[in-house]
Parts: structure tokens; C-alpha cells; sequence
């Protein structure tokens, strides 16, 4: 057994097995330390004064609450805003690239953009209610995703040379952008429900999800196959959403 | 919880003396003095009367409790240092030496975790202090528990090369 060892046992709050015991009597710095995590922590007591002040301040506001919903309903509720969204923003600016783009292209990015807006609402729902439990980690996710969108893109589209890159970027930014708007707004309102405790954090998963209806959107109507085109055009529409969530969020963490 | 969420008029008074001395305590391990932990520890249940509706009933109430605290904790930080950007010292206190105990005795608990970073000592405060599980501390953190054990892992690393220094310095004096 070694200090890693003794590490273990401590972490994971599991009495040390025998075994342990030669090993703390040779090794004098994890015998201090299971000796300083061994005393109890003494309890700090607040004062009474301050007790009471908080009891009444509850107490005289008191009124039965109806606890959140269940996190099916609150995950489903964000999904059905990027699926209605999305479908609403295609029906808008018309589907012009199912016919150019093989049948692989089309399910695969549609696939990888549902896959990255069912983690992020997943990860919006947990963040809503303080202790959820993180599958994944939700300050890395929105790069996670981003970063996997990016490969997929790159591997499933070619890279051309094309004439007025920035012109037809800017025409697609300029079509996703607001898509990606609208979707924000009941996403606001059903995020509003909970608890939110990291702005930025929250901000940022937000701003990405909502932008992805604007890049759906854009992947279903826009025929142009080319991977630059596709990276800062599409793409682009989805992290430009998720860094104005993450400036709201930082400008409310500010405020508070 | 859940009596609360129902406005049972006794649930406040039951919660708050049960949890208030954990909290106090959590506030006091993260460097915070006496009179600024128990603004933070009204700053936490004012924000958890506003919040108590995300609370769901059978899901464990500590973390629920911990993650609130500790964002209470962060907010009232950055607050206080925004305050103390904008005054000016006027004039220095001589630094009063917190501990009094003999040279040769083990520091306390307290005094060992307040020189780690900031993450490490969160996450060893709430296991030690705040009794949580690595899975609650995974919950209250917004984090998932391998990160926390990691985090824990290399807190007690740390916290043994310290007890390394303290017990050099201590030889060196003697």
C-alpha cells in the first residue's frame, strides 16, 4: 500500500484496511494527515440573534410552492423548441439542400446537430435545479460539441475553392442568425423556471442550443457543399449564438 | 424539505437549525471571517426560499443545499472585492497571528486547507466538513465525480507536502 492508496481510502470515505497500517507506520506525512482528518471538525455555532432573523425572514413569506417539473418533461420542452424552431425556419427559408446533399451528408450532420442539441438541453435541464447530477461536464460541453461539429463537418463535406466566400458566408449568417434568436426566447422562458446559478455557464449552453435551430435550419436549406462555407457560415451562425449567451450570462453575474 | 415547499410554518426552524451550523462552517473554511460568514449564511437561505421550488422531493437535499451555498459564497466574493477595489486603504492593522498553538502540534484542519487552492479546498471542505459523498460534492460542484475525486486526490497530496514544510520549519527551529 502507498500514499496514493491511503489517498483512495480517504476520498472514498472507507475505513483504512489493515494493510494501511504498515504502511502509516513507516510513512510519517499520511500518518499526519489521516491523524488531522481523523479530529472532528468543531462546530461553528451562529449566533442566536442571527438564527431567528433567518427563521422569521422564511417563515414570513412562507407560501406552498409546486415543485419543478420532472426533468422529462423540462428536457422534451426543450427539444420540442429546437424541433419546432428549426422545422418553422426551413418552412421559412425553404429546403434547398436535401436535393444536392447525398443522403449520407443530410442524416449524418442532422444527426450530429441532434445529438449536440439533445446533450445540450440535458445539460440545461440539470442546470436549472441546483445538485443535479453532470454526466458530462457542463462548462466544457458547448466546446465538446462544437469541437465534434467541426470534425464531422470536415469529414463529411469536401473543401472547395469558391468565389465570394465572405458574400455568401455573410448571406447565411445573416439568415441563421435570427432563427437562432427567435429559438432563445422560449428557451428564456422555460429556463426561467429554475434556479440558475452559473449565468455564464448557462448563458453559453443556451446561446449554442438555440443557435443550432439556425444551423439545422441552414444545413437543410443551404445547397452549398462546401466545408469552409459549411465551418463559418453554419457553424459559425452556433457560436456566435453561444458567445452572446455567454456575454448575457456574464453581464447577469455582474449585475447580481 | 418537502414540508417546506408546503409552507409547514415549522419546517423553516427545523431546517435552518439543522443545517445552519454546517453552512457556517463551510463559509469559515473558505477564508471567510466570522461576521462575513454569516452574511453569507442569510445571503444562502434568502436564496433558498426563493429557489426552494427546484427542489424535487426524494432527490438528496445537501447537495441541493451546497450547490446554493457555494454560488452564495462565489457572488459574495466577487462582490466584496469589487467593494475592495474601490476603497482605499487608509490605514494597515499589524496581521494578527490566528494560531497560538505550540510549534511542534499538527495545524488544525482549518489552517492547513485555507493554503489550498480554491477548488481543492471546496471539494475536501465538503467532504470532511460538509460529510458529503464524492457523488454529493459531484452534485453541489456541477461537476461529475471522477473530476471530484481528482480534485480530492491532488488536494491531499498537496496537503501532505504542506505538512512536509511545516514539519521542516518546525525542526528548523527547534
Amino acid at each position: 500500500m502507498n500514499c496514493q492508496d491511503i489517498n483512495q481510502a480517504i476520498v472514498e470515505a472507507s475505513p483504512l484496511p489493515p494493510e494501511a497500517e504498515e504502511h502509516l507506520r513507516t510513512c510519517a506525512r499520511c500518518r499526519e494527515l489521516a491523524e488531522i482528518l481523523n479530529v472532528p471538525v468543531p462546530a461553528d455555532l451562529p449566533s442566536p440573534t442571527v438564527l431567528r432573523e433567518i427563521e422569521r425572514g422564511l417563515v414570513a413569506e412562507l407560501r406552498p410552492v409546486r415543485p419543478i417539473a420532472p426533468k422529462r418533461y423540462i428536457w422534451a420542452s426543450f427539444l420540442a423548441i429546437f424541433v419546432v424552431i428549426a422545422s418553422l425556419g426551413v418552412y421559412h427559408i425553404g429546403a434547398f439542400a436535401i436535393a444536392v446533399k447525398t443522403p449520407l451528408q443530410m442524416s449524418a450532420i442532422l444527426a450530429a446537430l441532434a445529438i449536440g442539441a439533445g446533450l445540450l438541453a440535458y445539460s440545461l435541464m440539470n442546470q436549472m435545479v441546483p445538485g443535479s447530477r453532470h454526466r458530462f461536464p457542463p462548462g466544457r460541453l458547448p466546446i465538446i460539441i462544437v469541437i465534434s461539429l467541426i470534425i464531422a463537418i470536415a469529414i463529411l463535406f469536401p473543401f472547395q475553392h469558391e468565389r465570394h466566400f465572405w458574400a455568401k458566408a455573410w448571406a447565411c449568417i445573416r439568415t441563421g442568425t435570427p432563427i437562432g434568436a427567435i429559438a432563445a426566447v422560449p428557451l428564456w422562458l422555460v429556463l426561467r423556471r429554475g434556479a440558475i446559478l452559473s449565468p455564464i455557464m448557462t448563458g453559453a449552453a443556451t446561446g449554442l442550443l438555440a443557435s443550432l435551430a439556425g444551423t439545422t435550419a441552414l444545413e437543410i436549406h443551404c445547397p452549398n457543399l462546401d466545408a469552409s462555407h459549411i465551418l463559418v457560415s453554419h457553424l459559425g451562425v452556433a457560436v456566435l449564438g453561444a458567445v452572446a449567451g455567454l456575454v448575457v450570462g456574464w453581464a447577469v453575474e455582474n449585475r447580481n | 424539505m418537502e414540508r417546506y415547499q408546503q409552507a409547514d410554518l415549522e419546517a423553516p426552524a427545523i431546517l435552518v437549525s439543522a443545517l445552519s451550523p454546517a453552512l457556517l462552517r463551510f463559509f469559515r473554511s473558505q477564508s471567510a471571517t466570522p461576521g462575513q460568514a454569516e452574511d453569507l449564511l442569510q445571503d444562502t437561505w434568502l436564496r433558498i426560499h426563493r429557489v426552494r421550488h427546484t427542489y424535487r422531493p426524494g432527490e438528496p437535499v445537501l447537495p441541493w443545499i451546497y450547490a446554493i451555498a457555494r454560488r452564495v459564497r462565489i457572488d459574495g466574493y466577487r462582490r466584496s472585492r469589487r467593494i475592495n477595489n474601490h476603497e482605499t486603504v487608509m490605514e494597515v492593522l499589524p496581521e494578527r497571528h490566528a494560531e497560538s498553538e505550540p510549534r511542534h502540534a499538527l495545524p488544525v484542519f482549518e489552517a492547513l486547507v485555507a493554503a489550498l487552492p480554491e477548488a481543492q479546498r471546496e471539494v475536501i471542505t465538503m467532504l470532511k466538513v460538509g460529510g458529503l459523498s464524492l457523488e454529493e460534492v459531484a452534485r453541489a460542484t456541477s461537476s461529475t465525480a471522477g473530476a471530484v475525486k481528482q480534485k480530492a486526490h491532488r488536494g491531499y497530496d498537496r496537503l501532505r507536502k504542506l505538512l512536509r514544510g511545516y514539519a521542516e520549519a518546525a525542526e528548523g527551529a527547534q
